[in-house]
């Protein structure tokens, strides 16, 4: 634990959220300094080598994503910001956004001089009111630092950031339906092609980068790209926030290079297992992902090492699990979750979602029937795949993940006609509370 | 044109650039389903049941957003596509409350045909379904004044959202709710107010959407024929088709059952308007002359062709006696090419250079207010044929928006200097404009005789001396000129009633009576010497112009609107033979006379 935090040092500190703060304490704004002096192009080949991966769930290499912004176009283009952080146990963007604010702002101000566009907007989650107002005040201090608005630091350069709070859909975190969504529409995604780095925000060419991506921009411009890639392992470099929740002495967001296994953030940085009970099973990457077991605990928390071990590194949410958690409850409360959340769109997900939650719950209250469970694995199998975005393969995962590996407690509900594992805590918090 | 070549189900098959694998699938006759797509609006891709496979493409993509590049190789019948698809059309019918056989759309439903075809053969939902606004027809809810909306049958492909934003230019249709208690919503469900909501009938694969014109009104299989037309009630000129019943005797005999919009790119696309759409009903109404009429004293009485003809001669003959402009012809711009054509050579041939002038053309306009970014324009002028009599050298004025001037008519009918006025008019009530001057005038003696040769029994025909059967525009084989000056036919699909005529025939008769060489035997004949006399015109094609009869209805979209074509390959197979009314049926095979008995032992 001899790693140092840089996205989120000294974020404990009194009046870590303001300019004052972040311009003498963190080098605030040097990196747009030193940004306006490059090339737009240069830039873009700095985040590049650097070797950047999108923090908002897919790993997609950021510099390459700049790079597929249209170029010779009349139109202009737009960074959008995407704070729509709402995938079940994933709250790390919510953290910097309130503690270190600026170092965002200034992220959206470089990749906008980085790409060619003069307005950024960040779209941020409709519950969080408190993280809006802090941000807008310290948009309106940048302005009048002259870190943003008209002439940045003498150099000729405009941008604009604007905060957009969403209404509240999960499903506007997905990239179109977050451009629709700023475009006054329904959070519904579009089909690509075309991409939004051809046809984005009002059909002008548009980059959507996660919170914690755009964060990691001015220290890359500042500290080089050779720092940032020597942060963690190969291809999985750079500073990365990890959010721990679930069955852990010391839930919360905790920065680590990729490098750290899961073995360590969950003992060494969440403090061990809740009440020291045995370790069942972990969901790596925020919801969506398939489940990892106590044998694949020394997997490497970074995109490739999740990846390699059968699931995915997402939103760096790890949902931790003990043995009390029947996994026909968790999957039946992460399909509440998705059934709630499924924009309504396209046809498998919008039927397919209410069918399973219909399903979980006749299994978990014990009126299950044999034939349910290769009708909960059909129903899954015909959601993945055939679905415009990913939310339907995202909620199809904790049914296929769960009955993977723990089939033999889905047959005992059905087997016995009740829930086997119940538990005390489950009680107290019901999962359709409120809906 | 630039073309692409790409493969569908080992197929070669050559598009125009820029065509989804969809298009192409359809147009090739190759059967993909699709629900959210519609040729004359924009794609969503939403409902994922035309989902194909791609080689190279890692997962199935839908045909409807993937554009055809060149050695593109696609795949409709793959195992994995039809085991997808199937999956798809399960999740399609989980909550569709399956009310085929009391929903107006059964047997004309895309939901039905393509679940039959791609579905699985049953559904494994056990749990109750998702209801809105009750269960079945109850469920059925207001949906402006020309809709009703049935939210349980209905599949949200969004095809109604799209044409009322993209088509209609006002966004009256929304989605409320999220995922699967998504529901198809107006604002505080004022419903749909448009000139257009009829066409949301037809673009809504499901039974959701519903004129209420037509609801529980006739069955697919009830209205076996179509009949290409045109609609005649602005300048516009849509071309829709007229369904025929085929069992009148099931609808107090009136056989027309709907009018539908037929593609034609160049003047109305998919669509048309609710004017023409729902206005049909004074066709087959109580108000319909069925039969020539005499004035005797106070009532008109029914009379034979032979009876009124003579009469109709001695009485303008006596008129005409009294000066050059003692009669006067008001006519409706309703009235055909072929009939402007028969009069105005009966106007030349019995006034001579004063036919012209003793003859008006009259229409209606109003304003119909549409959104600015509505993409089919209803026309001002209520009238099919303005720009045929200009063309014809009726005097119309300039533009079809302008209006008719009766003044001069008018002012002479008042100073008593006219004996008799002959209207015209084949059109629907009101279709002359304000005509109650002349209603006065023949009441009160200052016109002498009044001829009305019209379709129905209005205020005016009422106050006529002599009332003359004619046909309307569904009733005859009649050439309009629209406001683009496009010729075009509108064939006949349903006889005049009773001893009603064809109105050029009418003319021809009277113009034999007067002693005129009329040489007419049918509206070819009209037809031939109208395209022999304006060569170099459109109207020289007046001749080749194509009129339909009744088809059965499984051609009607393969004839006109080829990417729904092979659609109807599907319906109309196994149709009863429909026995005693007087619809043609041409096409239908006949059935079988015996029915081959298995050999025994």
């Amino acid at each position: 634990m001899a790693y140092e935090p840089i996205l989120t040092s000294q974020i404990d500190q009194p009046g870590s959220s303001t300019l004052d703060f972040y311009v003498q304490r963190r080098r605030g704004y040097e990196g747009l300094r030193k940004a306006l002096t490059l090339q737009p192009n240069d830039l873009i080949e700095q985040v590049k080598a650097s070797g950047l991966r999108g923090r908002g769930g897919a790993g997609f290499p950021t510099g390459l994503k700049w790079q597929f912004v249209l170029k010779d176009t009349p139109k202009p283009k737009y960074i959008c910001c995407n704070a729509d952080e709402s995938e079940p146990g994933t709250f790390k963007d919510h953290v910097l956004m309130e503690r270190n604010p600026h170092l965002l702002i200034e992220g959206c101000a470089i990749s906008c001089y980085a790409i060619g566009a003069k307005v950024a907007y960040i779209y941020i989650r409709g519950e969080f009111y408190h993280v809006q107002q802090i941000l807008e005040a310290e948009i309106e201090k940048a302005y009048k630092a002259g870190f943003l608005g008209k002439n940045i630091l003498g150099t000729g350069f405009d941008c604009d950031v604007f905060v957009h709070r969403g209404a509240g859909a999960y499903e506007a975190g997905e990239e179109t339906a977050l451009i629709e969504s700023l475009e006054g529409k329904r959070a519904q995604p579009r089909i690509k092609p075309p991409f939004p780095a051809v046809a984005g925000l009002y059909q002008c060419p548009t980059a959507v980068n996660n919170v914690e991506t755009l964060c990691n921009v001015p220290l890359i411009v500042l500290n080089g790209p050779e720092w940032f890639s020597a942060i963690g392992p190969e291809k999985n470099g750079g500073p990365k926030l990890f959010c721990i929740s679930g069955h852990v002495k010391k839930p919360g967001v905790y920065e680590a290079p990729m490098s750290t296994t899961l073995r360590e953030l969950v003992y060494d940085y969440a403090g061990g297992m809740l009440d020291d009970r045995p370790f069942k099973a972990i969901i790596p990457g925020g919801s969506s992902v398939p489940l990892l077991l106590p044998d694949q605990l020394d997997t490497p928390a970074s995109f490739d090492g999740v990846q390699k071990a059968g699931s995915l590194l997402g939103s760096a949410g790890l949902i931790v699990l003990n043995d009390t958690v029947c996994m026909v409850w968790l999957a039946m409360n992460l399909l509440h979750f998705y059934r709630h959340e499924s924009c309504g769109k396209c046809t498998p997900c919008r039927e397919g979602t209410n069918w399973l939650s219909q399903l979980l719950e006749r299994i978990e209250s014990g009126e299950g029937r044999p034939k349910d469970l290769d009708l909960l694995f059909g129903v899954s199998n015909n959601i993945v795949g055939k679905t415009l975005c990913a939310f339907g393969d995202a909620a199809a995962t904790p049914v296929l993940s769960t009955m993977k590996l723990f089939r033999a407690e889905y047959e005992a509900h059905v087997r016995e006609g009740r829930c086997t594992l119940p538990a005390e805590w489950r009680a107290k918090h019901p999962v359709f509370a409120g809906h | 044109m630039e073309t692409v070549t790409l493969t569908i189900d080992g197929r070669p098959i050559a598009v125009p650039k820029g065509r989804t694998v969809l298009q192409a699938a359809i147009e090739a006759g190759i059967s993909v389903p699709y629900y959210c797509y519609h040729p004359g609006i924009s794609i969503d891709g939403s409902c994922r049941v035309c989902i194909v496979k791609i080689d190279k493409m890692p997962k199935l993509q839908t045909s409807c957003s993937t554009v055809c590049t060149d050695g593109m190789v696609v795949h409709t019948q793959a195992p994995d596509v039809v085991e997808a698809r199937a999956g798809v059309f399960e999740f399609l019918l989980v909550n569709h409350p399956l009310d085929c056989p009391v929903c107006d759309k059964g047997g004309e439903c895309p939901l039905q045909d393509f679940s039959y075809t791609f579905g699985p053969a049953e559904s494994r939902m056990d749990f109750p379904r998702r209801v809105f606004d009750g269960e079945g027809v109850k469920a059925d809810v207001d949906f402006g004044p020309t809709l009703m909306l049935n939210r349980n049958r209905c599949i949200l492909c969004t095809r109604c959202v799209r044409f009322m934003k993209e088509i209609d230019g006002d966004a009256q249709i929304g989605i409320v709710d999220r995922g699967h208690g998504s529901e198809i919503a107006t604002f505080q469900e004022q419903g749909v107010h448009s000139l257009l909501s009829g066409n949301l009938m037809d673009v809504c694969p499901v039974g959701a959407i519903l004129t209420r014109d037509y609801r529980f009104k006739s069955r697919p299989w009830d209205n076996p024929a179509v009949v290409d037309t045109v609609c005649t009630f602005c300048s516009k000129g849509c071309n829709t088709s007229a369904w025929l019943k085929g069992k009148p005797e099931w609808a107090k005999g009136s056989r027309l059952i709907r009018m539908t919009p037929r593609y034609n790119p160049d003047v109305n696309g998919y669509w048309m308007c609710d004017i023409g759409r729902f206005n049909y009903h004074w066709i087959e109404g109580d108000q319909r002359l069925r039969r020539p009429m005499l004035r005797n004293g106070a009532a008109l009485e029914p009379s034979a062709w032979h009876d009124v003809q003579s009469r109709l001669r001695d009485r303008l003959q006596a008129a005409g006696t009294t000066g050059t402009s003692a009669v006067q012809f008001l006519v409706s711009a309703h009235a055909s090419v072929e009939e402007f054509f028969v009069l105005k050579q009966l106007l030349d041939g019995v006034l001579g250079n004063d036919g012209m002038a003793a003859t008006t053309v009259t229409w209606t306009s109003s304003e119909k207010p549409q959104p600015d970014g509505a993409k089919l324009k209803v026309s001002k002028a209520n009238a099919p044929n303005i720009n045929g009599a200009r063309d014809l050298g009726f005097h119309v004025g300039a533009g079809n928006e302008g209006a008719p001037d009766l003044s001069r008519l008018r002012a002479a009918v008042e100073n008593g200097q006219v004996k008799a006025v002959y209207v015209i008019d084949p059109g629907p009530d009101g279709s002359l404009g304000d005509v109650s001057w002349l209603i006065a005038a023949r009441q009160n003696g200052t016109l002498p005789l009044l001829v009305v040769q019209g379709v129905l029994m209005t205020e005016l025909a009422a106050a006529a001396d002599i009332v003359l059967a004619g046909a309307a525009y569904v009733e005859k084989d009649a050439m309009y000129v629209n406001d683009q000056g496009r010729l075009q036919a509108a064939s006949l699909a349903v006889a005049p009633p009773g001893e009603a005529l064809d109105d050029w025939r009418i003319l021809v008769n009277l113009g034999r009576s007067l002693g005129l060489t009329l040489p007419y035997d049918s509206a070819e004949d009209v037809r031939r010497t109208l395209a022999a006399a304006m060569p170099g015109t459109p109207y020289a094609e007046a001749d080749r112009q194509v009129f339909t009869r009744p088809v059965p209805a499984r051609n009607w979209l393969q004839a006109s609107n080829p990417s729904e074509r092979w659609k109807w390959d599907f319906l109309y197979q196994d149709l009863p033979p429909v026995k005693g009314h007087s619809v043609q049926m041409e096409g239908i095979p006949a059935p079988i006379a015996v029915i081959p008995l298995k050999p025994v032992g």
